[in-house]
């Protein structure tokens, strides 16, 4: 019999994936399985979580220097 | 501000979930196709791999079901 894992699809760019993987790194607590470049499973009760590390990061990768160095 | 904050916006759309389930660990590819075509024809299927043998559901009971029917009939 397969197994059925209830969890949540997370389809998004490559770069945004890539962030996923390295937040779940540090205890592995948020991924089920990598599907692909564009997709991962992660489990349904750490989306809101993951979701607020995802945004934290993004803030990183987007500092006030950059716009301002033109 | 406005533009960072809307920066961010823009990045959290490009990402979309869906509840459901993973399946895996079939006995075989051919079971693997037959239940993968069984979960499309029934409109749960999200996303299918038949280079891995995974497919992602957005319902699992109907799925079930036909394992069990088809383990009957073996």
């Amino acid at each position: 019999m397969p197994r059925a894992i209830r969890g949540v699809l997370v389809e998004c760019d490559p770069a945004i994936k890539s962030i996923i993987v390295n937040i779940d790194s540090d205890n592995h607590d948020y991924i089920i399985e990598e599907l692909d470049e564009e997709r991962v499973v992660i489990k349904e009760n750490m989306v809101a979580a993951l979701k607020a590390k995802l945004e934290e990061r993004l803030a990183e990768n987007h500092p006030d220097d950059e716009s301002g160095s033109e | 501000v406005v533009d960072q904050i809307r920066l961010w916006q823009l990045e959290n759309e490009r990402m979309k979930t869906t509840v459901g389930f993973l399946f895996k660990e079939f006995e075989d590819h051919k079971e693997y196709l037959a239940i993968a075509g069984f979960a499309e024809e029934i409109g749960v299927l999200v996303w299918r791999s038949d280079k891995t043998g995974m497919f992602f559901a957005s319902k699992h009971e109907q799925i079930r079901d036909y394992l069990r029917i088809r383990k009957k009939a073996e």
